[in-house]
């Protein structure tokens, strides 16, 4: 394999599977493992490529900093280009995007009984539109996976999802649309200015970050982009269509939105907003840092009054990605590191959590709070991963969330210590619901019999291989930070 | 007027005399040779001027083969191919009967193609109202539906205001210039004083009639939703693609836009705005989507005030617009068995029930959204790229935000067909093999032109620039 087309393949394979699906289109028992196949293919691959990657000798032509890099010309008229990079950024976000469709394919393997081809097919669609995000340079292709994943997604909420799922899916796609289509005007916008004011007319991301655009519409520009990646952060108070996709969606859904499509909006920060306007994200950063502590200390709030499990986490989600903003908006080294990390982590842990609340939703046909009570004497290896994962979504030390939060904070002590010291409360509220979900959860005692099954092996294994992760990270995330060091120096211009 | 001349223009004779001939062989041996006729002239007429150069002709024809009517000729063709392969089906399974269908449709094709290749005022004026009239009788064929003939005789009405609209403001331009050949009376015009102004005025008040631009737009819903649905299909794609051509042959040659960027900044805020709330409301799928035909046609105008890059813009459109519309009412009018399909809610589970179609209108109702990779976001992008470029930002602003709001109506049907269970679950009867032949060229072609936008903008590019 030239390492010039492993991009391509990342991209494109998942969308091949898609094809590999017609001709098993009416046999799900044959779909389902195919896809799986692909999907485990495509892990192969991104494993492959987290291992030997770093070692690479960097591509010619690329930017410094990344090892992968592919280019070619698209629609030449408008400067165009299929450019496709990786960097340790993207990197850990294709390593995330691979594993996760794996994890949101098992955990649907027997709840998807209608539709299961459809089911795996607009999956597969979704892992090469994220994959396609995660790995674009060119702000044009970038929007255009951007939007391409917006489709599957509005049908497995759609067609699937429970409760008011049409409502929750239009609801979602109209938000996100209406802040990605802003953001291509000013898409269009960066490349009028930045040409005039160059001479070089491209939407490519390395050429257009080179000379940053300082002109009186930058503001508005960074505002319009800013839109678009706080929409699907989602930071208050545009935060509103995930607890309702959250709840109506699928398991397989809640799992791909939360531990993949929120990252989309922190990475699009991270890679298009701030290197594109530095000097205008600077300006917006206190406007961040109080929407970010907003919605950690609101959604923790909020996620306390839940009776909903599955909105509980997806309120918990808020809060964790209000930390990833603050990380970011404070464009330090330590707590951008901090923030890329923590999307990680929040997505092993969220994935993990939406499983178990599924899984639970299978047996018991609820996922009301008071529908349960004493499951560790029934469920007991379900209650031990319940158990883990809430205790790794509230930051115990030991595992992922806290090491994530940790840099974050500190990161942002440093720079800010008034930002820093009211966020810490958001690392205790958390605990707060969590114990509280816990505890009526397990231990109480049994407010009603309810005769479940504990986990499957399927279950069980999926569960535990996340819990490895966790609890490595949380360990030893010296290697993650590693991956992580260059590209973050380049951005913040600081060595960490 | 040579031998050779004629020869060059044998595609607009080919449509001509192929439609009198699918009328009188009607009358000898009624039959089913209209279409196949229709379908093979259609055929040859795209591939004559697709293989003959373009050259000068006399200029008493008051035609001109240039690259830009080339082009737009084989587009109608195209167009007209693929209606009357949608109609013929439809209308068995409908109880329409007759030569007139295809012979009507060919003699609009016709009409298109004269317009694109006019190289005189009147000229251009003649093929506007062969093509119009050929709609007014189609969208008046459903002799059963009160519907149909009564929007047949809107069109006529509101049609007949825009063609002395039309006919006054080239009497008056010719007035004030002293010709009639476009190029030289447009460009004169500049110099024409109040007399042109106004000529120009009316001229762009009956084309607003042509293109349903708002406030002009009145007969739109009631006329798509009459008309049979293949007719429909032809209506939006080629009478729309026609009128995009029009605007195209007069606006260039004025160079600066000048007087006519306030009219044509109004029409299309109204056009967008108007268009996309009104499609909100609609509860009938052909209403709903000839609303937000006013509201493409809004982004049009857009692009044509616009000017420069935006002409190539529009011309992009013109196609982008034509296919998005063929697929759309085009696997409506495959989905209507004896009776025709009326309200979105008609389509719950079709998804499921009749997947082709079901796959061709998600597919068209996402371009037709501009979500990519599909030709309609590329001719937004087109559009809004320069909308931007030529300063218009407030409008473009307007514009994205009055697109965002159109994904709802547009959504509406994909939930209908995805989301929303079936009154019967039995699958349906399959695409007839022409339809599906037709459908399935236009999603190609319109997943292929989002994803490789670029050949087709060089080549309005170069059609523009010749």
């Amino acid at each position: 394999m030239t390492s010039y087309s492993i991009l391509t393949i990342l991209i494109l394979l998942p969308l091949a599977g898609c094809f590999c699906l017609a001709p098993v289109w009416n046999r799900p028992e044959w779909a389902r493992p195919l896809a799986l196949g692909i999907a485990v293919a495509e892990l192969a691959l991104a494993g492959w490529v987290l291992v030997a990657a770093p070692g690479m000798p960097p591509a010619p032509g690329a930017a410094a900093g990344y090892f992968l890099w592919e280019d070619a010309a698209w629609i030449e008229r408008f400067g165009i280009r299929y450019l496709l990079g990786m960097d340790g950024i993207s990197l850990l976000m294709v390593a995330l995007t691979a594993f996760t469709t794996v994890v949101a394919m098992l955990v649907s393997w027997r709840g998807i009984t209608e539709r299961a081809t459809l089911h795996y097919f607009l999956i597969l669609l979704m892992e090469s539109g994220i994959m396609g995000v995660f790995l674009s340079l060119d702000l044009v292709l970038f929007y255009l996976f951007w939007e391409v994943m917006l489709i599957p997604m509005f049908f497995l909420i759609g067609i699937w999802g429970h409760g008011r799922r049409i409502y929750s899916a239009v609801k979602f796609f109209l938000y996100t649309l209406v802040g990605s289509l802003l953001m291509l005007l000013a898409i269009i916008g960066v490349y009028l200015i930045h040409g005039d004011a160059t001479g070089t007319f491209t939407f490519a991301l390395p050429l257009l970050a080179k000379s940053p655009i300082a002109h009186a519409a930058a503001p508005w520009l960074f505002g319009a982009f800013l839109l678009a990646f706080a929409i699907k952060f989602p930071l208050f108070p545009v935060h509103t269509w995930l607890p309702d996709a959250h709840t109506d969606a699928p398991t397989a859904g809640s799992v791909i939105l939360a531990a993949l499509l929120l990252k989309t909006g922190a990475y699009g920060l991270v890679r298009f907003g701030y290197p594109l306007f530095p000097e205008a994200a600077k300006g917006f950063t206190p406007l961040l840092y109080v929407l970010a502590i907003i919605g950690i200390l609101y959604a923790s709030w909020i996620a306390y009054a839940q009776e909903d499990m599955k909105r509980m986490v997806a309120y918990s989600s808020v809060g964790h990605m209000g930390f990833v903003a603050l990380g970011i908006a404070s464009w330090g080294p330590v707590a951008l590191s901090g923030s890329i990390l923590q999307m990680v982590n929040h997505g092993f842990t969220t994935a993990a959590l939406f499983a178990l609340v599924g899984m639970l939703d299978e047996r018991a046909h609820t996922r009301e709070v008071s529908a349960f009570g004493g499951l560790w004497g029934t469920m007991p290896a379900f209650s031990f991963f319940f158990l883990f994962f809430a205790m790794a979504s509230a930051g115990l030390p030991g595992l992922n969330n806290f090491v994530g939060e940790f840099l974050i904070l500190v990161g942002v002590f440093r720079i800010t210590p008034a930002a820093g010291a009211i966020a810490f409360l958001g690392i205790v509220l958390p605990l707060i619901y969590t114990v509280r979900l816990v505890q009526e959860v397990l231990f109480q005692t049994e407010r009603r019999p309810l005769r479940l099954p504990d986990l499957t092996l399927r279950e069980g294994a999926v569960l535990a291989v996340l819990a490895v992760i966790d609890l490595y990270i949380g360990v030893h995330p010296k290697p993650l930070l590693d991956i992580l060091k260059v590209p973050v120096a380049l951005l913040t211009g600081v060595a960490p | 007027m040579t031998i050779a001349d004629l020869w060059t223009i044998m595609p607009l004779l080919l449509l001509a005399c192929g439609s009198v001939l699918v009328l009188i062989l009607g009358a000898i041996v009624p039959g089913r040779y209209g279409t196949a006729i229709g379908v093979a002239v259609c055929a040859g007429a795209a591939l004559w001027a697709l293989q003959t150069p373009p050259r000068p002709l006399a200029p008493t024809l008051g035609v001109a083969f240039t690259p830009f009517a080339r082009s737009f000729l084989v587009l109608f063709a195209v167009t007209a191919l693929l209606s009357l392969l949608l109609a013929h089906d439809h209308a068995d399974r409908q109880g329409l009967e007759g030569e007139e269908y295809p012979a009507t449709i060919l003699f609009g094709a016709f009409g298109m193609g004269v317009v694109a290749s006019a190289a005189n005022f009147l000229t251009l004026f003649l093929g506007l109202e062969a093509l119009t009239f050929a709609f007014y009788i189609l969208v008046a064929y459903d002799r059963n539906r009160p519907a149909s003939g009564e929007a047949g005789l809107k069109y006529l009405l509101m049609g007949a205001v825009s063609a002395a609209f039309v006919a006054f403001g080239i009497a008056l331009l010719y007035g004030a210039t002293g010709s009639l050949e476009i190029g030289r009376a447009v460009a004169a015009s500049a110099a024409g004083g109040g007399i042109a102004l106004a000529g120009w005025g009316l001229l762009l008040a009956g084309l607003a009639f042509k293109v349903s631009l708002a406030p002009a737009h009145l007969w739109t819903p009631d006329v798509y939703q009459g008309g049979p649905t293949p007719v429909t299909a032809f209506l939006a794609a080629g009478s729309k693609g026609a009128a995009i051509a029009l605007f195209l042959l007069i606006l260039p040659p004025l160079g600066e836009i000048g007087p006519l960027r306030a009219p044509l900044w109004g029409l299309a805020l109204l056009s967008m705005a108007v268009g996309n709330l009104a499609a909100l409301l609609q509860p009938n799928v052909k209403r709903m989507l000839a609303y937000s035909s006013v509201a493409q046609m809004g982004y049009v105008a857009l692009a044509l005030l616009s000017g420069g890059r935006g002409y190539e813009a529009a011309a992009f459109y013109a196609v982008a617009y034509g296919v998005m519309s063929l697929a759309a009412f085009g696997a409506l009018a495959s989905l209507e068995q004896e009776r025709p399909l009326e309200q979105v809610d008609e389509l719950r589970g079709i998804g499921y029930r009749r997947p082709f179609q079901g796959v061709v209108l998600a597919v068209a109702m996402f371009a037709l959204a501009g979500i990519p990779p599909t030709v309609g976001f590329a001719g937004k992008f087109a559009i809004f790229f320069a909308a931007l470029r030529a300063g218009e930002t407030p409008l473009a602003i307007i514009g994205i935000l009055t697109a965002a709001a159109s994904a709802y109506y547009y959504l509406r049907v994909v939930v209908n067909l995805y989301m929303k269970p079936a009154e019967e679950a039995a699958p349906g009867p399959l695409p007839t093999p022409a339809e599906a032949v037709c459908l399935g060229a236009v999603t190609v072609a319109i997943l292929a032109l989002g994803v490789w936008p670029g050949p087709l903008f060089d080549l309005v590019e170069a059609i523009l620039k010749a």
